[in-house]
């Protein structure tokens, strides 16, 4: 167990490295370096001043040299400055990255609330109107791209209804910590969050659908059963005890389909997040944030994925090979 | 010896034997929702795919600002942009390329993964060792980021590029399910006996090992094949997609960034979207079909 | 000249563990195995499973890999050679396989399962092609007309039978057999096993027959090796194995194949009896102190045991 745990660690160190060193070459080869784009709106700036500033900061030196340097300044946290907002970079992520964790954790916590019911009814009662009617609803969600149907609920619900706002993360007008601050907040997210874990539920209702019509038909099931234990009391002491500990376990893997989702979410709804910031750095040119959202985004669904596999790994002894 | 016309004996025997094309086309017969989407689905793509017959497209990019924002009326159906361009004519025009380019991120997605698969499950031991903790790390990146970056750096963009850019990373679950597939498969003694007969390890992994997992493939190629088209107008959406000139059903979608426009200029966007949804959904029901096709053959077999 | 000659073969399997996966030990399939085979015989190779029956066959065709020891076939040892060397001899070697439903791809019809090994090794145009599988085929005592038909279309024997003709398409030298009756039901693993003796004399082959089932081994073969884990028990002549098993190991076994004759069958239950109680207080004179067998040692012209 132990050994697994410390082997399953120890892979994620390469990974990482390699993270790194792909970001870092991806940076490199993007047009235009932190030089020019900090100068990009000033035509006084001539060519020797730009050479002299790229010989300051180190940007003519062999490209491992700057990776070095790079990866030393990251792992202390310090992921340079950013040249359109003229700040630190992680100040510059700290000032979004509650808002992100707000959108994820709230589409999380939803989709589960969602999604283990509906999954837990269509098991029991297979073939059940409700059991129809679930797996039709999963299908919907299984086929419907995010921001399609990000958009028509944002149509519907922002525009024609008017019952949620427009955009943004909160009302500004409102004083920052005030309850009616707590409430705006809320309300910006209601809709993010609803589009996000309506779509997101299809796995888990799937995985718990076909779990639990699979251990149904098990023989410890069927001795339960026969030694009379009631039937409600077969499900939560045998059939779900079994089949909703794994769901735990697969919150990692869901981290790297979270990122995709907040990028289209936070485009969408005009949400000041880091997926809204990639989008704009991107824009801008701005390399070092891009550079460091993505090494983080990167590093969360590693950590995370790795958390999955050695929860996993406790829950179901048979993953355990080693 | 016996004398007998071999042409009718084979086609005898190939009656006997249903193929899998056929078997789809049951089970999607039996199945009155999985055969009004084939239908629908069919009637969207001649639409889109015949429309240069009747549209013309130099028309369709000439902009003309006096006709710009115009809703529906009976010259434009579906109004007209920013540009006081025909909606339909793009709608059409953006699904067609929209489809195709899907259609070749599967397909080249396809191949290569089916090749990384087999090739991972023929061998086993190290070199799946190997190829597999290449994908696991490849399945963690967050791969919409690094698409998007690909996008801004390529220097020459174009279609081709983009399709080669979304192609790598859309493989990687299909080499993984191919490979379990195959690590299985290749313990079976038809494998061993291909081996001893002295066929080549190519040969046996694309002629012996792989019609045997072909439906499997099938079944996910028509599966991804949705997943793909929602990539690509996505990026499209996102302002990283298909080169400017090119529509997408994205392009149309993605005026919807602006708040004016979604409100008071439905008509761009919004059949786009709707259009989207329903194509995704046909799509997925075919494919469901065809799994379940699939499935009962399994059980034949 | 022997036409196979098998030399020390062993065969082992790392077994990994600790930390880095390092090996810790070895699985000893074969461990340390030697026998000839003359042409034209059948030569059996006996055992309970796990034993490294398969194993060594295996290895002789090249389906595994020869950790250590020689295989000499006609002089070249098959061990060593690569590529298109060691391909040479495929042709000369083939493999009839256990499990006729598994061992035939489902996927292809009769003529592309048989003409594959001719697709390999020969150039041959479509018709010449045909009409070799078509002789085959009659030769194995199916229709010619069902060359188009697929596997799933034919009962166990028939498939069996569909395998024997793919291994003879190249005229090979050697068959190995790796119990290529026991998935079949009893009333067709006789007219395999005939029609097996009957080619044999037809196209001059020889045999290393693998089987669990010593009665099949004693109607099939002439001569028999006793495997036990993964080493040689005892080796002889048919008569020499079954009349005069000088191992105990040999002599349990031989006991267990039950009594027909009813009237014998009290005779037998004290035969076993005997062995048994001589299994418990002679354990050590037969097997090492790890458990293993002793080396091979002649106790007659053809008749070798592994005893102190």
């Amino acid at each position: 167990m132990l050994k697994f745990i410390l082997r399953r660690t120890l892979i994620m160190i390469p990974q990482l490295l390699v993270l790194s060193l792909i970001i870092f070459l991806l940076a490199k080869a993007m047009p235009g370096d932190a030089v020019t784009s900090s100068f990009m709106s000033n035509p006084n700036v001539t060519p020797e001043q730009m050479e002299k500033m790229r010989e300051k900061l180190g940007l003519n030196d062999s490209w491992y040299v700057q990776y070095g340097h790079w990866v030393g300044n990251a792992v202390q946290g310090d992921f340079g400055q950013s040249f359109t907002h003229k700040q630190p970079v992680t100040s510059l992520l700290a000032g979004r990255v509650g808002n992100t964790l707000l959108l994820s954790t709230g589409i999380l916590i939803v989709t589960y609330i969602i999604a283990i019911p509906l999954g837990i009814i269509a098991g029991r009662w297979t073939d059940s109107w409700a059991d129809k009617l679930i797996v039709t609803y999963n299908y919907f969600a299984f086929a419907t791209p995010l921001f399609v149907f990000s958009l028509l609920m944002l149509f519907l619900f922002s525009f024609i209804l008017g019952w949620t706002p427009i955009g943004g993360s909160v009302d500004i007008r409102i004083e920052t910590g005030s309850f009616d601050y707590i409430v705006s907040k809320v309300k910006h997210l209601i809709l993010p969050v609803m589009s996000g874990a309506l779509l997101a539920t299809f796995g888990t209702i799937q995985y718990l659908r076909n779990d639990i019509i699979d251990t149904k038909l098990k023989d410890f099931v069927k001795t339960a059963r026969a030694k009379g234990v009631p039937e409600s009391k077969v499900y939560t002491r045998h059939i779900l005890r079994n089949s909703l500990l794994p769901i735990a376990a697969f919150l990692g893997y869901e981290i790297t389909g979270l990122i995709a989702g907040s990028i289209f979410l936070e485009m969408i709804f005009s949400y000041p997040g880091l997926g809204q910031l990639f989008i704009q750095s991107v824009m801008g040119r701005d390399f070092t944030v891009v550079t460091a959202l993505v090494m983080i985004s990167g590093t969360a669904a590693i950590v995370g994925t790795m958390l999955s596999d050695i929860i996993l790994s406790i829950v179901d002894p048979r993953i355990r090979i080693d | 010896m016996v004398v007998f016309n071999e042409k009718e004996l084979m086609a005898k025997e190939k009656m006997n034997t249903p193929s899998f094309v056929k078997t789809i086309w049951r089970e999607i017969r039996n199945d009155k929702m999985a055969l009004g989407s084939l239908i629908l689905l069919t009637l969207i793509l001649l639409a889109a795919y015949l429309s240069p017959l009747f549209i013309d497209q130099t028309a369709l990019t000439r902009v003309n600002f006096f006709n710009n924002w115009k809703p529906p009326s009976a010259d434009n159906w579906l109004g007209t942009d920013d540009g006081g361009r025909d909606v339909l004519g793009q709608l059409l025009l953006g699904t067609r390329n929209s489809f195709t380019i899907g259609l070749s991120v599967t397909l080249i997605a396809g191949v290569f993964g089916l090749t990384v698969g087999l090739i991972a499950g023929f061998y086993g031991g190290i070199v799946d060792n190997i190829i597999m903790r290449i994908i696991d790390f490849l399945m963690v990146l967050p791969s919409l980021m690094i698409i998007i970056i690909f996008v801004v750096s390529v220097p020459k963009y174009t279609i081709f590029g983009f399709i080669l850019i979304v192609s790598a990373f859309a493989w990687f679950g299909k080499a993984r399910l191919i490979r379990s597939r195959a690590l299985a498969e290749r313990e079976l003694d038809y494998i061993n006996a291909s081996k001893t007969l002295g066929t080549p390890s190519w040969k046996i992994m694309f002629f012996e090992l792989f019609p045997n997992l072909s439906s499997l493939v099938i079944v996910n190629m028509t599966l991804t094949l949705a997943g793909n088209i929602g990539l690509e107008t996505g990026l499209t959406f996102l302002g990283f997609g298909l080169p400017a000139g090119t529509p997408s059903l994205g392009t149309l979608i993605s005026y919807a960034r602006n708040p004016d426009i979604v409100q008071n200029k439905w008509w761009v966007w919004l059949p786009a979207a709707l259009l989207i949804l329903v194509m995704m959904l046909c799509i997925n029901y075919v494919g469901q079909a065809v799994k379940r096709a699939s499935d009962a053959r399994q059980r034949l077999a | 000249m022997s036409l196979l000659k098998v030399n020390k073969l062993k065969v082992h399997y790392p077994i990994r563990g600790g930390f880095l996966r390092r090996v810790v030990d070895q699985v000893r399939a074969v461990d340390g195995v030697s026998f000839e085979l003359e042409p034209g015989e059948t030569y059996g190779l006996v055992g309970e499973s796990g034993c490294g029956k398969t194993t060594t066959g295996r290895a002789i065709i090249g389906l595994n890999k020869a950790t250590e020891g020689e295989m000499l076939f006609e002089g070249n040892d098959l061990a060593k050679l690569r590529g298109s060397d060691r391909r040479q001899h495929t042709k000369d070697i083939q493999m009839i396989f256990q499990d006729p439903y598994s061992s035939l791809n489902v996927r292809k019809n009769v003529l592309n399962i048989i003409s594959e090994p001719l697709r390999n090794f020969e150039r041959m145009s479509p018709g010449e092609e045909l009409k070799r599988v078509q002789t085959l085929i009659e030769r194995v005592g199916l229709n010619p007309e069902s060359i188009y038909k697929y596997p799933h279309q034919f009962s166990g024997g028939q498939r069996q039978r569909i395998g024997i003709a793919r291994a003879l398409t190249l005229n090979p030298k050697l068959i190995i057999a790796d119990e290529p009756v026991s998935a079949l039901d009893v009333s067709v693993q006789a007219q395999v096993l005939n029609f097996m003796q009957e080619i044999q004399k037809e196209f001059n082959l020889t045999y290393l027959f693998i089987s669990h089932d010593l009665g099949i081994i004693q109607h099939m073969c002439d001569r028999i090796g006793i495997m036990y884990k993964g080493r040689f028990v005892e080796e002889g002549t048919a008569a020499d194995v079954y009349n005069n098993p000088q191992h105990l190991y040999t002599k349990r076994l031989i006991a267990a194949i039950p009594e027909m004759n009813p009237e014998k069958r009290f005779e037998k239950t004290h035969l076993r009896q005997s062995i048994n109680e001589a299994y418990r207080t002679d354990y050590d004179s037969y097997f090492d102190k790890d458990g293993r067998m002793f080396d091979l040692k002649r106790v007659s012209d053809t008749h070798s045991v592994a005893l102190q």
